[in-house]
């Protein structure tokens, strides 16, 4: 799989401040990349170094090839990105929005496709709306709509559905599947976990400008997660049985609830048999798996536990 | 060639200081009436005449010339701050267009705002004092040097500025002062010599004596010296926003 953005050793000084601490990545053709991380961890810095929007200290950046300072024309060409900030100018409607940002990427928006992005955004029917008169969802979907009119190769959402309601989120989630489907690739910085859970082909997570884990999403979860299999007794007992304490169970809530962890891989049919020759009654059952959440808490968490002690 | 990234983004200028008229091009002009209303009649009346010129027609080239600066200064100012503050900035730095032709776009409009506003000015003052001009060619390129001098001064102070009070800073405290000190309202030959030694140093004195020899044949220094300044501060304040643009400065981080 070839690399499309090719991050070698970057670095983001503010002062005394370092926002992005010697990052190396590479963002594969045609995946949706998913960049992790807490308030203020260095995912827009390190996007905007890649956009053209920052410079870096030091390290180097290319995109298909062209180094993003030196080659910054035939980068930025290759580039679609939509801020976190919501912009807009309120001299303009949607349609000249639109055909603006087109021609200052050298390309005559032609109108099957200033059809097809405002369909896909839904704005059609705000095709002459003054931006300023767009409600905040809309403006951000227009935001989607800029990056998109010169049909770049890869796509930058940063935080694409802050302050956006759950019913739009899905609709730019599957959005973004028809856009990986067709072929672009996709760096998405957010701090919805269940986003990124949602989307991501592989997920790289950031803390303090420092790479914690760049790692296939299943790979992670896997690695790192865990089930949980909780069974609410139907009457409670006063100890557990020596077969169920033997495959690792323990015994909760007042001898009422056992509950069982396991690794995600690991079958849970030793127990189940152990319960029913135990004879237990079970009430309830309740199986839980460990979220991007999870293991992105604990990554940040282990990550800040080294760097204080 | 022109590129579509350059026509696009000039357009997109101009129609900006075109949606808002009464405030880009109505305003300056009936400023600019007024002065001459009553400068032009009032002083006029008492003066008469200054170096064999009718006063009300002495005042008419210093008027364009401050309409014509002015309103250059604020286009690209105005343009450059307000996308700043409001984040659409990001729209032309993620975009392939060049320094340069940002640079070029952003004082190309800002320059056909400077003209229009004076040449609406001159018209207005020509209904009054005649339309009369002793070499247009030269009045033009005066006039246009001085505008694309003053829009790249507006640029880079936009660029620079973190507040609105900033981006005024250079018209209040520069323009206006150099320019009512400038011999637009009277000929140095009027002043006493302190304050005609100080002329000499003032920059806006020359470009505005220079548009004057273009407009109307006559001036108190050397022709050649203004336009030697205008080319000087043209091309020099030109490099400068260019190297500013390029260095990334309050730009890109």
């Amino acid at each position: 799989m070839d690399t499309v953005v090719a991050i070698r050793g970057v670095t983001k000084r503010y002062g005394p401040l370092v926002a992005v601490d010697g990052i190396d990545l590479g963002i594969r053709r045609g995946e949706i990349f998913g960049l992790l991380g807490p308030n203020g961890a260095g995912k827009t810095t390190l996007i905007s170094m890649i956009a053209g929007l920052l410079r870096p200290t030091s390290g180097e950046i290319s995109v298909l090839g062209h180094d993003v300072v030196r080659e910054y024309r035939e980068t930025r060409r290759a580039i679609g990105l939509v801020p976190q900030e919501i912009n807009f100018d309120p001299f303009f409607n949607v349609e000249e929005t639109l055909r603006m940002q087109a021609g200052y990427f050298g390309v005559r928006l032609a109108e099957e496709r200033l059809v097809e992005i405002l369909g896909a955004l839904d704005l059609l029917s705000k095709r002459t709306t003054n931006s300023r008169a767009l409600s905040g969802g809309m403006k951000r979907r227009l935001l989607i709509g800029k990056a998109l009119v010169h049909d770049p190769a890869v796509l930058f959402l940063d935080e694409p559905t802050a302050g956006v309601d759950v019913e739009l989120r899905r609709s730019l989630w599957s959005y973004v599947r028809r856009l990986r489907e067709r072929g672009t690739t996709i760096v998405l910085t957010t701090h919805y976990l269940e986003e990124a859970e949602e989307l991501a082909d592989r997920i790289g997570v950031i803390d303090r400008g420092r790479l914690l884990v760049v790692e296939d999403k299943d790979a992670l979860l896997s690695r790192h997660g865990a089930k949980v299999l909780r069974l609410s007794l139907a009457r409670p007992i006063a100890s557990l049985p020596a077969p169920l304490v033997a495959v690792g169970a323990r015994l909760d809530a007042g001898g009422s609830v056992v509950t069982f962890e396991a690794s995600t891989g690991d079958a849970f049919g030793p127990l189940l048999a152990a319960v029913a020759d135990a004879g237990l009654a079970v009430g309830d059952v309740e199986t839980r798996r460990t979220t991007l959440e999870d293991v992105f808490v604990r990554l940040v968490s282990r990550d800040r536990g080294e760097a204080t002690a | 060639m022109i590129s579509l990234g350059l026509w696009t983004l000039l357009q997109k200028e101009v129609r900006r200081f075109l949606r808002v008229p009464g405030q880009t091009l109505l305003s300056p002009v009936i400023t600019t009436a007024l002065y001459f209303i009553v400068f032009g009649y009032s002083l006029g009346g008492r003066l008469r005449e200054v170096e064999g010129v009718p006063y009300a027609r002495f005042i008419v080239p210093g008027l364009v010339t401050l309409g014509v600066v002015t309103n250059a200064y604020l286009n690209t100012a105005s343009s450059m701050f307000v996308m700043k503050l409001q984040g659409t900035i990001t729209d032309l730095l993620v975009s392939p267009l060049s320094y340069g032709e940002i640079l070029a776009g952003f004082v190309v409009a800002a320059v056909l705002r400077g003209l229009l506003v004076g040449g609406v000015m001159w018209g207005v003052a020509g209904v009054f004092s005649g339309f009369d001009v002793a070499h247009p060619l030269l009045a033009l390129a005066l006039v246009v040097l001085a505008a694309v001098a003053f829009s790249a001064l507006g640029l880079m102070t936009a660029i620079w500025a973190s507040s609105f009070e900033q981006v005024n800073f250079f018209p209040t405290f520069f323009i206006t002062p150099l320019t009512f000190l400038g011999g637009v309202f009277y000929s140095i030959e009027m002043l006493p010599a302190p304050f005609r030694a100080f002329t000499h140093v003032n920059p806006v004195f020359y470009m505005v004596d220079g548009v004057r020899f273009g407009m109307l044949g006559i001036s108190d220094a050397p022709p050649a010296a203004g336009a030697a300044l205008l080319v000087v501060l043209a091309s020099g304040a030109i490099a400068a926003a260019y190297a500013m643009l390029r260095s990334g400065y309050k730009l890109r981080g």
